[in-house]
């Protein structure tokens, strides 16, 4: 088997009396497109500064490209491209000129795929970097990056000032990107594009990781919600074994359940009689709110 | 003119430990110096006379207003209160009102219930009250030295209307421009003129051309001898005049945005491709206004080199003053005059450098460092860029100067020799500026600007007012360690080397650190 893009395991890392890692995990297999989700504040931006070499650990194994990203810096960077969440550019140069910059620092980028990428995201690489809003600033970093021919591909909530138009370019690109065997590493709080785009992911919370793995094989993905209107009110199906937070609501029933089981409950119903129903899976977006509201609980 | 009040008192917090320290200074610029014109000086009538018989002094500092202590005293300082006053001012107001548009945080307080002119008025507000409680403070002080209280009132005056006019043309500048750093440009393009213009009017002789300058009417004042405040109308009227542009200016504008439109840049470069050039292109705007400014300088202070005459050795004022400047009896006044230039270009210069170091610091606060070192970009390569600028910068500024001023007073290579020779005791700040920066980040700006001004302590203008013995300063700062090459001694290898190994250690010890530390 070919060796992990990146390979974190039992990192830490203190600022004075702030833990801000305790022991986090992140596998990351070449060749997919990773989410790392969190909620604010759990550690993905110093993970992330830690794996380019920016910060060093406190404790624990950090492997990037087979290499130790603190001392092998600037040999690993060759081989990688980042975009920050917030990015920064030098007011006096325009865009253009900081696409260019960034990609002749790693040795050069191809001019038609960045004429295109310019054209795709459109941007205007003739303006001052001062006079771009937020979501220009961020485009410029995603050009220089997506023009690039690094194999790692580290973004850090890459698309929080863009529109849902560009939204979409940036996930073609990502898409694209993956097509042609490169690695992504995608932080991100906009559960559709983790849905849309991610193979596999990790959440942490508290600079721990709580979850990872395949979307489809996550804790609590495994079950359906189910919400029924019924011919008369559900008695005794509230106390049936398998259902989890069961709303009752006059002739209403709103509850979720293992899909194993979903044939017993469904029968349940219709003994009662049903006049209408919906079974979705559960989105992300439930499962992260899960965590974040412990998180929020502990706090 | 909603929150303007609320919007004061953020200005306030935000000068509350700096408007003091700059007080402070200038009171004791001017009060200091009555103590040692009183006793320093034997017969201050003939001592006075002495000195306005010399163009290049009346040049520097203006004419005497009274052969007095307090209008020595005047005579002495006031040009630099009035300059120093005049650069806090632009520097603050540009600040509070631009320096804010561009971080967009005044974009949340217009947010808020504030109304459209209360940004400006709040900081015109605090600045030209500083500028009064700076003149009234001077005032005091100057009384309670003994002297002549209607003078001192019209010096206070004089203060006052200098700061307020820089304040007003500061708030005009900010309305032009995007960028404070331009703004601060084009107001400080601004006071220099008006500085060469009072300077070439004492120097030249042709005194019509101080009602040019806003610094000319507070000279014109003379306080303690014609007490003529009737002059400062014309800086009020100035004042007023700049205010009420400003207002209109920034009635017609977008928020965010100057008069003086963005014109769009290159698409792209294929020269920008090493950290070395990029700090390049981000130290140029910076050197070059330097390399001009100490042109100009040079120029200046090489053609005053012919004027200047001998003056009788008497008063221990005097005496003194040969014995800091001059390494041998025969050298001359004129000799003293060179070295003593030589030495202040250096002592300025040192500035640039710690300047250009704190763009490090800048670009790590900023995030784009970041950006930059996730690119394969080793950390010592990118500082090394910035820290090259730093030394050869500093080292062609003073280059450039000492050419100019030697061009000027006929004897390039003496003069150019001399003013060279700075170079070393300027890059041991450059040294101590790396330090900071690598073991104390957080730090660095406080440390590069205390050891600015610490070595400023010992140097030419604050070190004499606090009484320092000159010998002192040997030991803690390098300037007076130089071999004074213009003015008799031969050149000395040894104080040049160790200064050179000490900023080489200074300098390795800050890369080591900057290797080894987490980056922010």
């Amino acid at each position: 088997m070919m060796e992990a893009a990146i390979e974190v395991a039992g990192l830490a890392k203190s600022f004075g009396r702030t833990r801000a890692l305790d022991g986090l995990d992140l596998s990351v297999r070449r060749g997919e497109v990773h989410g790392f989700l969190g909620p604010n504040g759990a550690g993905k931006s110093t993970t992330i500064r830690i794996l380019l070499g920016l910060l060093r650990a406190d404790s624990g194994r950090t492997v990037l490209l087979g290499g130790d990203p603190w001392r092998e810096a600037a040999e690993l960077h060759k081989r990688l491209a980042y975009v920050p969440g917030d990015v920064n550019l030098w007011p006096g140069l325009t865009g253009g000129e900081v696409i260019d910059l960034l990609g002749r620092l790693r040795g050069g980028l191809a001019p038609a795929r960045r004429a295109e990428l310019l054209d795709r995201f459109e941007l205007d690489p003739r303006k001052k970097a001062k006079s771009y809003s937020k979501g220009n600033r961020q485009k410029v970093a995603l050009v220089a990056a997506f023009a690039s021919d690094a194999e790692l591909l580290i973004l850090d909530e890459p698309t929080a000032g863009l529109d849902p138009l560009m939204e979409a370019v940036f996930q073609q690109c990502v898409a694209e990107e993956k097509a042609r065997g490169r690695t992504v590493l995608l932080s991100s709080h906009i559960l559709s594009e983790v849905e849309a785009l991610c193979d596999r992911v990790t959440i942490i919370r508290r600079g721990r990781t709580v979850e990872a793995g395949p979307l489809s094989q996550l804790r609590g993905l495994a079950r359906s919600r189910v919400s029924a209107e019924l011919a008369s009110p559900p008695n005794g199906l509230a106390r049936m074994p398998d259902l989890y937070g069961v709303k009752v609501d006059g002739n209403r029933i709103e509850f979720e359940v293992d899909r194993t089981r979903l044939d017993a409950a469904l029968a349940e119903l219709i003994r009662v009689g049903v006049r209408d129903l919906t079974c979705a899976p559960p989105s992300l977006e439930d499962l992260f709110l899960r965590h974040y509201e412990s998180a929020k609980a502990e706090r | 003119m909603n929150g303007t009040w609320t919007l004061t008192k953020l200005v306030l917090r935000r000068e509350r430990l700096i408007a003091p320290l700059w007080m402070l200074l200038l009171v004791a610029l001017a009060a200091g110096q009555v103590k040692r014109y009183a006793t320093g000086i034997g017969d201050i009538g003939a001592f006075a006379r002495e000195m306005a018989a010399n163009k290049a002094l009346s040049a520097f500092a203006g004419e005497i207003p009274s052969a007095t202590p307090a209008g020595m005293a005047v005579w002495k300082n006031a040009d630099a209160i009035y300059t120093i006053l005049a650069l806090i001012m632009i520097l603050t107001v540009i600040r509070h009102t631009r320096g804010e548009e561009e971080s967009g945080r005044a974009e949340l307080v217009g947010a808020a219930v504030v109304g459209r002119r209360a940004p400006l008025t709040a900081a015109l507000t605090v600045t030209c009250g500083s500028a009064v409680l700076a003149g009234a403070l001077t005032a005091v002080a100057m009384t309670a030295t003994g002297a002549d209280a209607a003078g001192s009132a019209a010096f206070g005056a004089a203060i006052a209307a200098a700061g307020a006019v820089f304040a007003a043309l500061g708030a005009v500048a900010a309305q032009l421009t995007q960028t404070a750093r331009t703004a601060i440009g084009v107001a400080g393009l601004g006071l220099g003129v008006s500085y060469v213009l009072r300077f070439a009017a004492d120097g030249s002789g042709v005194t019509a051309l101080k009602w040019l300058s806003p610094q000319g009417w507070s000279h014109l004042v003379k306080p303690y001898g014609a007490n003529d405040v009737g002059v400062l109308l014309l800086s009020l009227a100035c004042t007023v005049a700049a205010i009420a542009v400003a207002y209109r200016l920034a009635a017609r504008r977008d928020l965010g945005h100057g008069l003086i439109p963005e014109r769009p840049g290159p698409a792209g470069s294929t020269w920008l491709r090493t950290p070395l050039r990029l700090a390049w292109r981000l130290h140029k705007g910076l050197l070059i206004g330097w390399v001009a400014g100490y042109a100009v300088a040079g120029l200046v202070f090489g053609a005053l080199a012919g004027s200047i005459q001998e003056v009788s050795r008497q008063g221990a004022a005097v005496e003194e003053f040969f014995r800091r400047y001059t390494a041998s009896p025969e050298a001359t006044m004129t000799d003293a005059y060179l070295w003593l230039m030589a030495l202040s270009l250096g002592y300025v210069a040192a500035l640039y450098p710690l300047l250009a170091l704190l763009r490090l610091r800048a670009e790590e606060q900023s995030g784009r460092a970041e950006l930059l070192l996730a690119q394969p970009v080793a950390r010592l390569r990118w500082a090394a860029g910035h820290l090259l600028l730093a030394l050869a910068g500093s080292a062609g500024i003073l280059a450039v100067a000492g050419l100019a001023m030697g061009i000027a007073a006929g004897d390039v290579l003496g003069v150019l020799g001399g003013t060279l020779i700075q170079i070393p005791a300027v890059w041991v700040l450059a040294g101590v500026g790396v330090a900071a920066f690598g073991l104390l980040p957080r730090a660095a700006a406080a440390i590069s600007w205390a050891a600015y001004l610490f070595v400023n302590l010992f140097g030419e203008v604050l070190g004499p007012i606090l009484g320092l013995d000159y010998w002192i300063a040997k030991y803690a700062v390098p300037f007076p360690n130089l071999p004074m090459v213009l003015s008799g001694e031969p050149f000395a290898a040894t104080p040049v080397l160790i200064m050179v190994g000490v900023t080489a250690a200074l300098i390795a010890t800050g890369m080591a650190a900057l290797r080894r530390r987490a980056l922010a």
